[in-house]
């Protein structure tokens, strides 16, 4: 099958030795993997380099067969990102952060209509629908939110995006057991619900092993290499160990 | 149910909204014959003249300036700490149980601080006569009673449990005021009086426009004779001062957070001003500027009650009043909205740095040569009077704007990027949205700052309280004068509060204002 991205020989340098060392990976499209490491193995380094955000050091990053970045800018709503901090903007209420993840189909004057009277208000609610958030937080401002509803706010941004790869940075970090299987549900499912579409092209880092039968294919980084990328049911306890191995 | 909500980066871009009427006034009042000189006036810009004399005059002004700003730093430094002790409400409160003396120093310091520099520099030349220490006390009035306010409000705002657990524990009140508040505060008053400085010297160069002495006085008489190559040669100058003197207090802020200790911070802070000011003086003497000589003192006659009544019928109070107010409102919305709404329409790293260069320029130009230099073209009116007191400010302002997204750090604006939002909007959400509160936090500030400087403009622009106050000067009417004085002064204060209570809301919404927001105050 086409791969959707591809990693060659990325290398990232750090000030404590390098964060990511000669990557090779391809995912390609209906995959959903999970991405295993202990803190400081390379896996916010590797999806920022996978999103384009980070530049490697040398390697290149492929999607669709072009190097990333020589995508429109327009072009990167196809890969979307649950970030580990989220990345909310503080100072607008709900409705207006989602919409920020229609910006790169939208111009400027719209941005700045935006901010002054959100817009779009019946695809926002679809999103929020979709993130398991009622309807009446819409205008509520995030800093009001619990953390549990900040998360889903991220995830309706990130529903409204629409992309057709997801990276997802360790987004049931910190979350009880309920909220993990619900946001995690919600990352996994294969819906279209209007406007809301859920791609099944998910790589989601974390630290749950005991979820990983949800996973079609697992990898491991260690120390940034990748030390292990192989189908989930091959991922034993030795398997495991050897990825959260300490130097 | 929709509804329109005034997001913080809206609120940022809409003072721009001011730009619509005044380019559109001052486009109509333009005239071609004047747009020669003007042009004539950007070309002189890279051929400075490089005659010898021109030179040597220009340096001798520059001198006369730094020197006269930093004596009045210094001088303005030192006592404004020790009235800003006096009126601290945490030290009276610590040594004698009640605040009310610290309250009603407050309240008497309200007044020096209400006039602008200008004004008191044009007061006291009628009282001392062209003395060199017009130009000094001119600027160390208002500004000992500015790093007062400060100080105090720093002390009043600082956490005092540590202080109650000193005096808990016996300690004696000053003892205990400096162990427990000294620490905190003395990081804050050194970026505040780095912060002072540029003032002072911005100050200093104002006063020289209106003829007391410096490198203002060569600007002005350089643009009075349209000799723009010698006006360049002073204006170069002058930047290379004002650059290394930005350059020095951000690398001195950078230091100082990078753990210098406190002790360490206060006996630099310290000997460096000894030294200052003991080049100051001897290096005004050297440039025949002798501040040991006599002092005339000339008295003011007091106006008589029906002199007051006079002048209170003569004036057009409400013109006045509305023209300065809305000269203000003019200024501000150029000031505030310029910057966001051109860094949003030019965000790349080439386009911010030319921008930068832009404001750098704006700032160098005090606001009455670039009325006169607007007014070579236009026909005066309030409009191009906020045009060059709103571009002054526009430069202050974008340089903070800049400064504040540097230290902000670019995550949300990488993530909308990545996410394939446009340049444009990625910069508008992911930069400006988390820099608002405090940009809108300091742009409360600016406006009364702009309200207080309207006065410079207003003198040489003929509109406002300002114009009317040196034609009162001019004709010796005196009851004319002091009825103007309590006018603007009532006005400023109340734009004060009004500042202070807008700067204060939007400080709440920010988790972590920038250090600079607090101070400049």
């Amino acid at each position: 099958m086409t791969q959707i991205l591809e990693l060659r020989g990325v290398k990232v340098y750090g000030y404590r030795g390098d964060r990511l060392r000669n990557i090779d990976l391809t995912i390609t499209p209906g995959e959903r993997i999970a991405l295993l490491g202990s803190n400081g193995a390379g896996k916010s380094t590797l999806i920022a380099v996978a999103n384009g955000s980070l530049t490697p050091d040398s390697g290149i990053v492929l999607w669709g067969g072009r190097p990333i970045t020589h995508l429109r800018q327009h072009q990167r709503q196809a890969i979307g990102t649950l970030w580990q901090d989220l990345r909310l903007l503080e100072e607008l209420n709900v409705a207006q952060n989602v919409n920020a993840g229609a910006l790169s189909s939208r111009n400027l004057m719209w941005a700045i209509a935006n901010l002054l009277y959100p817009l779009e208000i019946k695809a926002c609610k679809e999103c929020l629908k979709a993130a398991g958030l009622s309807t009446k937080i819409i205008f509520a401002n995030i800093r009001e939110l619990s953390g549990g509803q900040r998360q889903r706010v991220a995830l309706a941004r990130l529903l409204r995006q629409r992309p057709e790869l997801i990276l997802a940075d360790e987004p049931l970090f910190s979350l009880d057991p309920f909220l993990t299987e619900e946001i995690l549900n919600l990352l996994l499912a294969r819906t279209t619900r209007g406007p809301v579409v859920i791609h099944k092209t998910l790589l989601m880092s974390m630290h749950q092993p005991d979820l990983i039968h949800h996973f079609d294919r697992v990898i491991g980084l260690r120390s940034g290499c990748v030390v292990f990328d192989n189908s989930s049911d091959e991922l034993d306890a030795k398997a495991l160990a050897w990825i959260y191995q300490s130097e | 149910m929709n509804r329109i909500s005034l997001t913080p980066p809206i609120l940022s871009l809409l003072p721009a909204l001011a730009l619509v009427p005044v380019l559109a006034v001052v486009v109509t009042s333009v005239h071609v014959g004047g747009l020669q000189l003007l042009f004539e006036f950007f070309g002189a810009a890279i051929q400075p003249s490089l005659d010898p004399t021109v030179v040597k005059s220009a340096w001798r002004g520059l001198q006369i300036t730094v020197a006269t700003a930093l004596i009045s730093w210094i001088i303005s430094t030192l006592l404004g700490i020790l009235l800003g002790i006096a009126s601290a409400s945490v030290v009276w409160q610590t040594c004698i149980g009640k605040s009310w003396p610290a309250f009603l120093i407050r309240r008497i310091l309200t007044i020096p601080r209400a006039i602008h520099e200008l004004l008191w520099g044009l007061l006291l030349l009628q009282l001392l006569g062209l003395s060199p220490w017009v130009a000094i006390l001119a600027i160390i009035i208002p500004y000992t009673t500015l790093v007062a306010r400060v100080f105090s409000d720093q002390l009043d705002t600082q956490d005092r449990r540590a202080l109650n657990a000193l005096l808990q524990a016996g300690a004696m009140p000053f003892p205990a005021l400096i162990t427990a508040l000294g620490p905190p505060i003395v990081p804050i008053l050194m970026s505040y009086g780095g912060y002072r400085l540029e003032c002072s010297l911005r100050g200093a160069t104002l006063l020289g426009v209106f003829g007391l002495g410096g490198i203002g006085t060569d600007l002005q008489l350089s643009l009075q004779s349209l000799a723009f190559k010698e006006m360049w040669t002073a204006l170069w100058m002058l930047a290379a001062v004002m650059l290394t003197l930005e350059q020095s207090i951000n690398w001195l802020r950078r230091r100082q957070r990078a753990n210098e200790t406190t002790t360490n911070q206060i006996l630099i802070t310290f000997a460096l001003m000894i030294l200052l000011m003991s080049l100051g003086l001897p290096w005004l003497k050297g440039l025949e500027i002798d501040l040991s000589s006599s002092i005339s003192w000339n008295p003011i006659p007091w106006p008589t009650l029906a002199e007051l009544i006079g002048a209170l019928n003569h004036l057009q109070w409400l013109k006045l009043i509305s023209s300065t107010i809305l000269l203000t409102l003019l200024a501000s919305g150029i000031a505030i909205g310029t910057p966001p709404l051109a860094m949003m329409l030019w965000p790349s790293r080439l386009g911010i740095e030319v921008q930068s260069f832009i404001w750098a320029l704006l700032r160098l130009i005090p606001p009455p040569l670039s009325l006169l230099l607007l007014l070579l073209s236009c026909q005066p009116s309030i409009a191009v009077a906020a045009i060059a007191l709103g571009a002054y400010n526009l430069g202050v302002m974008g340089r903070l704007l800049k400064e504040g997204l540097e230290e902000q750090g670019n995550s949300c604006w990488k993530a909308l990027q990545s996410s394939g939002a446009g340049a444009h909007s990625s910069w508008l959400y992911g930069c400006l949205s988390a820099q608002s509160p405090s940009y809108l936090a300091y742009a409360a500030y600016r406006t009364d700052v702009i309200l207080r400087e309207t006065v410079v403009v207003g003198l040489v622009g003929g509109t406002g309280l300002g114009w009317q106050l040196i034609e009162s000067l001019g004709s010796f009417n005196w009851a004319q004068v002091i009825l103007l004085l309590i006018v603007f002064a009532t006005i400023t204060l109340t734009g004060e509060s009004l500042s202070d209570y807008t700067r204060h809301r939007w400080l709440r919404s920010t988790p972590k204002p920038p250090l600079v927001l607090d101070l400049q105050s």
